[in-house]
């Protein structure tokens, strides 16, 4: 649902570790602690954002590669070689492995293809681990120059003080953003903008109708995957500045049922798109750290505009302890009974502590009956 | 995006080529490619890279099984099957080479058997070349959208490029997927293209076409069951992986005057297990070697002070001091050397005892490699020359087009016999015979799986010694 996390230099970094280590880590005689798996993905979201590094091209919104296929599935491959153990050679391997499955290409975003992405990564990058766990090997020097194919520029470093007490994880400068919305991240700024403009439209006019509205200008950064005037998918809409905006403009909140196909058809929202241009200003840099959204709205009554630099969400502004939870269990409801959310919860916030990370596979798979979930929807 | 029409053109292609437009010429040269492509497989059963991949692919069970080839005793998941018999193929480099460049058949061939056996609707010997010639057609035209893919890789290996492709295309036909399924099979394929080349030379390189087979056989499955990527994906996506790039339409898949590439471009296929540019180097040594026993009465190989070899630049395929197997399979030097010191290279060159050869490694120091600005690197277009410096004088040889080549194709028997010495290191002789006598009539055969029954026929480990001493 693009529901996930985003990081900068942009990619979605713990969709395609964390489904490893746990399938993984479940497997595995020796049990993994928490703390095992804690240790496990910091090191595949770690790789990650290091190997990004090495590439001015990586710090703009991508327009070739998907992200999340050229160092996701390295991620996955480091993840996994921790958890199981692997010689340094053996890691080494892992990764030269995974080269070879990385690199889809940014064409299949807004598809029902893009979350495979994620999927391929994880468990690829599962595979290669376990290739090089039985001596399968690789180009010990894949970093060092054949990975630099995926990017326009490439200029690797060494991963140098990894034994050093002070290390220091991208993690703890750079911290990511989480969505509020199931969509591309820069739709957050888009909403955030639309429904600036709406509160003030409803101040303005006593009685604001929407049909009063003329034209809506949405300045934006330039991408092409995310620019869709009329969309006729659930992917096309989560990959639409355009939907986003008008969805925000008519239902003042963008929410998982937004991208029903319902939703994407409702003449109201239809009318409003045809009424949107986009721009897409010089200063308005296609970088998650640095992009804007400004709207203009045009009624009978004149011009309101609003301006959103960064949402709440992105890392510059986090989601309070508090917000982060209430998402999740919002979310796991949909699937998990009351124990099976609690328990979710209740294990993450002590995992340092957990002998055996497994556990949270137990809470995981506790699903409530239809008859429960049915009694949870009638009560939101 | 601006939308072309180019990959619906592929998908309607792929769901409309029909036997029918099988002509002679294309069913020839498709069946030559199947007998070679299964005995380099199976020899290559027996390397190290096809054991762990095995290894690895036996975690997995499934309902439906298909078979490995040379393993009378198991069997695999589909995708499994495609996997490990892919890396055979290509586990000694001794598979078909294309103009374009890529080992067409590889990720192709091992797709289309797995499934076929899976299939309830049993596909006939018929079903098998055309689904397999439209997995070549389409690597073929996929490569013709770009300039560069016209010489030597130097940054994606091109199996893992348009191999996935064109199995997913060839397992999308077999499978009967619908103009729209087809379309969308290539569009998922397509995010499991790209392998960077840096891989080639090591263990890995195999990988990229078992990657290929499985994980186009994967997408036909996935587009079968309705998932859907982007329908344009041909029209400008797919470009992500050539520097240049300008598709174009699919036509005349259902005109009785439809025109196969593999009618007007034919593969080259190896005598020696090693990169196709491998095959030229020896060609003129070999060359070299005989004018050298010609000119001096008692030759004698520590006579040589020097060998220069002119060959097309290529990065990859420069390897003065090869440490493993895989690395000596990419090297001009190596491959030149062997050839003058043993006069000849066979798959028993490769083996890290011979690697390592005092005699080999004296040789190999007295290697420069010269790139001429005319030696063009294509392999339409290359040429090895070497020139030998003795103490009594040079001796050169030149090597056009060497025998293999499409434009020197291997003679009917020359053919059968490769795929006979490869096969029989596995197969008993009625399962080496077996194969043969299916190929050679696939068009008429009724089930086309009957071939895995003789793909699995193994001899002993006593006819195997047997076998052995009599060469």
């Amino acid at each position: 649902m693009d529901f996930d996390d985003t990081w900068h230099p942009a990619t979605h970094p713990s969709g395609a570790v964390l489904p490893a280590v746990l399938a993984l880590a479940e497997t595995l005689p020796s049990r993994p602690s928490g703390l095992d798996l804690l240790l496990a993905f910091n090191i595949g979201i770690e790789v990650q954002g290091r190997l990004m590094r090495f590439s001015t091209e990586a710090y703009n919104i991508p327009e070739r590669f998907h992200p999340p296929s050229v160092v996701g599935v390295m991620g996955s491959a480091a993840a996994s070689a921790k958890l199981l153990g692997l010689s340094p050679t053996q890691c080494t391997h892992a990764l030269a492995i995974a080269a070879s499955s990385a690199g889809a290409p940014l064409a299949n975003a807004a598809t029902q293809t893009k979350p495979l992405h994620i999927g391929n990564a994880a468990c690829r990058g599962l595979e290669a681990a376990q290739l090089a766990q039985i001596g399968l090997e690789g180009n010990p020097a894949i970093l060092d120059c054949g990975f630099g194919v995926y990017y326009k520029d490439y200029s690797p470093s060494k991963f140098v003080d990894s034994s050093s007490s002070g290390f220091k994880w991208i993690l703890e400068d750079q911290n990511v953003a989480v969505k509020s919305i199931p969509a591309h991240l820069g739709m957050h700024w888009v909403v955030d903008a639309a429904l600036a403009a709406r509160r003030k439209l409803e101040k303005t006019a006593a009685n604001f109708d929407l049909c009063q509205i003329r034209h809506i200008t949405l300045r934006v950064p330039p991408s092409k995957y995310i620019n869709c005037p009329l969309p006729d998918t659930e992917h096309q809409a989560r990959h639409s500045f355009q939907f986003n905006a008008c969805s925000a403009l008519l239902d003042n909140k963008v929410t998982v049922d937004s991208f029903s196909e319902a939703q994407l058809k409702r003449p109201a929202l239809r009318e409003l798109l045809s009424k949107v241009t986009l721009e897409t200003p010089e200063d308005n840099h296609p970088s998650f750290d640095k992009m804007y959204c400004d709207i203009e709205i045009e009624t009978h009554q004149g011009v309101v505009t609003a301006k959103c630099d960064t949402f709440y969400g992105h890392w510059r502004k986090p989601l309070s302890h508090k917000d982060l939870v209430d998402k999740f269990s919002v979310n796991a409801s949909s699937v998990l009974s009351t124990e099976g959310v609690e328990g979710v919860i209740d294990v993450i916030d002590n995992i340092e502590k957990v002998g055996e990370c497994s556990i949270l596979n137990a809470y995981l798979t506790m699903t409530s009956t239809p008859h429960q979930q049915l009694y949870r929807k009638r009560n939101i």
